[in-house]
C-alpha cells in the first residue's frame, strides 16, 4: 500500500530545512490541521443546517429560504449571527456555573472527535491507535453536559429533557459500541485509517456494508439516536417538553447546543462512512483506474487528483446519510419514552450481540473474507 | 424449543414488517420531494380572486333606501343604517351607514338580500389594521373601490387553479391569452343559442 501523499512530513522537513528543530517544526504544523478542522467542521454545520432546510422544505413542497443570498445559503449564517449578538440570559434561580459549562461540556467532545476522522491516507489530525473508542469514549461526554444543563437550568421540563437525553445516550451508545466492535473485530484495528485500508482494494464491493449490513443498520439507527435526530429526538421534544435542556438557554449558550448537535450529525455520518462505507475510498479502486490511464499509481497528479477525490467522496458519503437522517426526519414520527428504551435494550442490543457473535463466528469460518 | 424458534420468527417477520413500512414511509416523501412547490411569493406575487369572491362589502350610499333589510337578513344584524323621517318627501333619508368588518364573517347574505343592489362583493382581502376599530367601516370608506391587482404595477398577478389551461399546474410564466380548461360562459351561450336556433328551423320545416 502506498503512502500517498504526506502533508505533514513534507511540511516538517522543508520547516527543518529552514535551520528549525524537529521538535519546533512539529509545533508549528500541529495547530493547522486542527484549526482546519474546526473551520471544516463548522461550515459542514453551515451545509447541514443549510441542506436541512432546503430538504424540509422540498419534501413539504416549499420553497425553502430563497432570498438571504443565492438559495438562501446565507440563511444558517444569518441564523448564527442572530444568536451572537441575542442577549445571554441566566435565569435568576439557575445554578450560573453548571448552566455555563453544560453546552462547553457539550460541544467540546464533539470537536474532539474530528481529531479521528481521516479524509484520506494521510488526511488526519493524529492517527490514534484507539481510533474509533475515543469517538465512543467522547460521545459518552456528552449526556454528562446535557444532564448538567438540564439540572441547572431550575425546570421541570428541562430536568426531564436532560434525564431523558442521559437516559438515551447510555441506552444507546451499548448497541453503537458493539456495532463497532464487530468492524474491529473485522480490521483487526480500532484505528479509522486501517479501518478504511482494510476495506479498500475492491472498491464498492469491499466496503464493510456488505459485510455488515446488519451492524450498518444498527449503528445508524444508534448514531441518529445519539444525535437525537427526530425519530428519537424526545429530550428535546418541542411539543411536549418545550425543547426540553434547552428552554432556558439563549444567545451563545443554545448556539452551542445548536452547533453540537449538528456536528454530531455531520461527524455520525462520517463515521458510518468509514465504518460501513469505505471512507475515502472511490466505488472503483483507485488501482484499476491507473492502469486504464496507463499511468503508475505514485504518479504525482495522481495522487493529488485521488487526495481531492477521497475527500469529495468522504463529505459524499457523509452528506448522503445527512439526507436520510433529514428524509427520516419527515417520514417518521417520534417514538415515546418506553419505546425508544424498548429499542434500545430489547432489539438492538440482542441483534448487535448476535451479530457481533455471527462475525466473530465468520471470521474463524472465512478468514479471507472477513479479516483473519 | 420449537416455541422459541417461533418466537424469534416472528419478531423477525414483525421487524421486517416495520422496515418494510419505514421504507414505504421514505418513498414517499422521497417522491414528494420531485414535485413543485405551487408558492406564490405573497407581497410580491398575487393570485387574482375569482368573480364570486367574497371581499370586503361595497355600499353605494345614494342607492340606499334604509329599508334595514340587510341588517334583517344579516346573522348578527350588524350593518348600522342610521336615517331620519324627512317630512317634507315622506321618505327615509340615510345618514350614516356602517358595516364593522372585525365582526362581519362575509356571507354576503346582506349582498344577496338587498333589494336596490347598493352592496355588492368586492375582491379586496387586505384588511389587516393596527387597531380593531379600524375595521369599522363607514359609508365613506364603504364607498371606496379596491385597487386591482392586475393594475398594480408592483405586483405580479397569477390566476387560480381553475383559471389555469389544462394540465398546467403552475400559473408562473404563463402565455398571456392562454385560456382556462373549459369552456367559458358566453361560449356555452353562443353554442345554446345555436342549438335553439337549428331546433327552430327545423319545426319551421315540419
Amino acid at each position: 500500500m502506498d503512502q500517498g501523499i504526506d502533508l505533514q512530513q513534507t511540511f516538517i522537513q522543508s520547516l527543518m530545512d529552514l535551520g528549525l528543530s524537529a521538535g519546533v517544526a512539529k509545533t508549528v504544523w500541529m495547530p493547522l490541521p486542527m484549526l482546519l478542522m474546526i473551520i471544516g467542521a463548522t461550515v459542514g454545520v453551515l451545509v447541514s443546517v443549510w441542506l436541512e432546510r432546503k430538504i424540509s422544505a422540498a419534501v413539504q413542497q416549499r420553497v425553502g429560504p430563497e432570498f438571504i443570498g443565492p438559495l438562501g445559503v446565507l440563511a444558517p449564517v444569518a441564523d448564527g449571527l442572530k444568536l451572537i449578538f441575542k442577549e445571554d440570559t441566566v435565569p435568576a434561580k439557575a445554578d450560573p456555573l453548571l448552566f455555563t459549562l453544560g453546552p462547553v461540556i457539550v460541544v467540546i467532545p464533539v470537536f474532539l472527535s474530528y481529531l479521528i476522522v481521516p479524509f484520506g491516507q494521510n488526511l488526519i489530525v493524529t492517527n490514534v491507535g484507539m481510533g474509533v473508542f475515543v469517538w465512543i469514549a467522547l460521545s459518552s461526554v456528552v449526556p454528562i453536559g446535557l444532564l448538567m444543563s438540564g439540572y441547572a437550568s431550575n425546570n421541570k421540563y428541562s430536568l426531564l429533557g436532560g434525564l431523558r437525553a442521559a437516559a438515551q445516550s447510555i441506552s444507546y451508545e451499548i448497541p453503537l459500541a458493539l456495532a463497532v466492535l464487530a468492524i474491529v473485530l473485522m480490521s483487526n484495528s480500532l484505528s479509522t485509517i486501517d479501518i478504511v485500508n482494510q476495506q479498500s482494494g475492491y472498491g464498492i464491493l469491499g466496503w464493510n456494508i456488505w459485510r455488515q449490513p446488519i451492524g450498518f443498520v444498527i449503528f445508524w439507527i444508534a448514531a441518529l439516536a445519539e444525535c437525537e435526530r427526530i425519530p428519537f429526538d424526545l429530550p428535546e421534544a418541542e411539543e411536549e417538553l418545550v425543547a426540553g435542556y434547552q428552554t432556558e438557554y439563549s444567545g451563545m449558550k443554545f448556539a452551542l447546543f445548536y452547533l453540537g448537535s449538528y456536528v454530531n450529525l455531520v461527524l455520525s455520518a462520517l463515521m458510518v462512512a468509514i465504518l460501513y462505507l469505505g471512507g475515502w475510498e472511490l466505488p472503483i479502486p483507485t488501482s484499476l483506474i491507473a492502469n486504464w490511464l496507463g499511468v503508475s499509481e505514485t504518479n504525482a497528479w495522481l495522487e493529488i487528483v485521488d487526495a481531492s477525490l477521497g475527500i469529495t467522496m468522504t463529505l459524499l458519503k457523509a452528506y448522503f446519510l445527512v439526507f436520510t437522517a433529514i428524509l427520516l426526519r419527515w417520514t417518521v414520527p417520534r417514538v415515546r419514552i418506553d419505546q425508544l428504551l424498548d429499542l434500545g435494550w430489547k432489539f438492538l442490543l440482542p441483534i448487535s450481540l448476535v451479530n457481533l457473535l455471527i462475525t466473530a463466528a465468520l471470521k474463524i469460518a472465512f478468514p479471507g473474507a472477513f479479516g483473519g | 424449543m420449537l416455541k422459541f424458534l417461533k418466537q424469534v420468527g416472528d419478531y423477525a417477520k414483525e421487524t421486517v414488517q416495520a422496515a418494510k413500512y419505514i421504507g414505504q414511509g421514505l418513498a414517499v416523501t422521497f417522491d414528494h420531494m420531485q414535485r413543485r412547490p405551487v408558492t406564490v411569493q405573497y407581497p410580491y406575487e398575487k393570485l387574482i380572486p375569482s368573480e364570486r369572491f367574497r371581499g370586503r362589502i361595497h355600499f353605494e350610499f345614494d342607492k340606499c333606501i334604509s329599508c334595514e333589510v340587510c341588517v334583517r337578513v344579516c346573522p348578527i344584524y350588524l350593518p348600522v343604517v342610521d336615517w331620519d323621517f324627512n317630512p317634507a318627501t315622506k321618505k327615509k333619508q340615510l345618514r350614516h351607514y356602517s358595516i364593522d368588518f372585525g365582526v362581519c364573517i362575509f356571507c354576503g347574505n346582506c349582498v344577496e338580500y338587498c333589494p336596490t343592489n347598493c352592496l355588492s362583493m368586492t375582491e379586496e382581502y387586505e384588511l389587516a389594521t393596527y387597531d380593531r376599530h379600524e375595521l369599522n367601516y363607514d359609508n365613506v370608506a364603504l364607498g371606496r373601490l379596491p385597487y386591482k391587482v392586475t393594475d398594480d404595477p408592483m405586483v405580479t398577478a397569477l390566476r387560480e387553479f381553475v383559471y389555469l389551461p389544462e394540465g398546467v399546474m403552475s400559473p408562473h410564466d404563463l402565455p398571456k391569452n392562454a385560456q382556462r380548461a373549459g369552456q367559458r360562459p358566453e361560449e356555452i351561450l353562443a353554442q345554446d343559442m345555436a342549438q335553439d336556433l337549428a331546433k327552430k328551423e327545423t319545426g319551421n320545416k315540419e
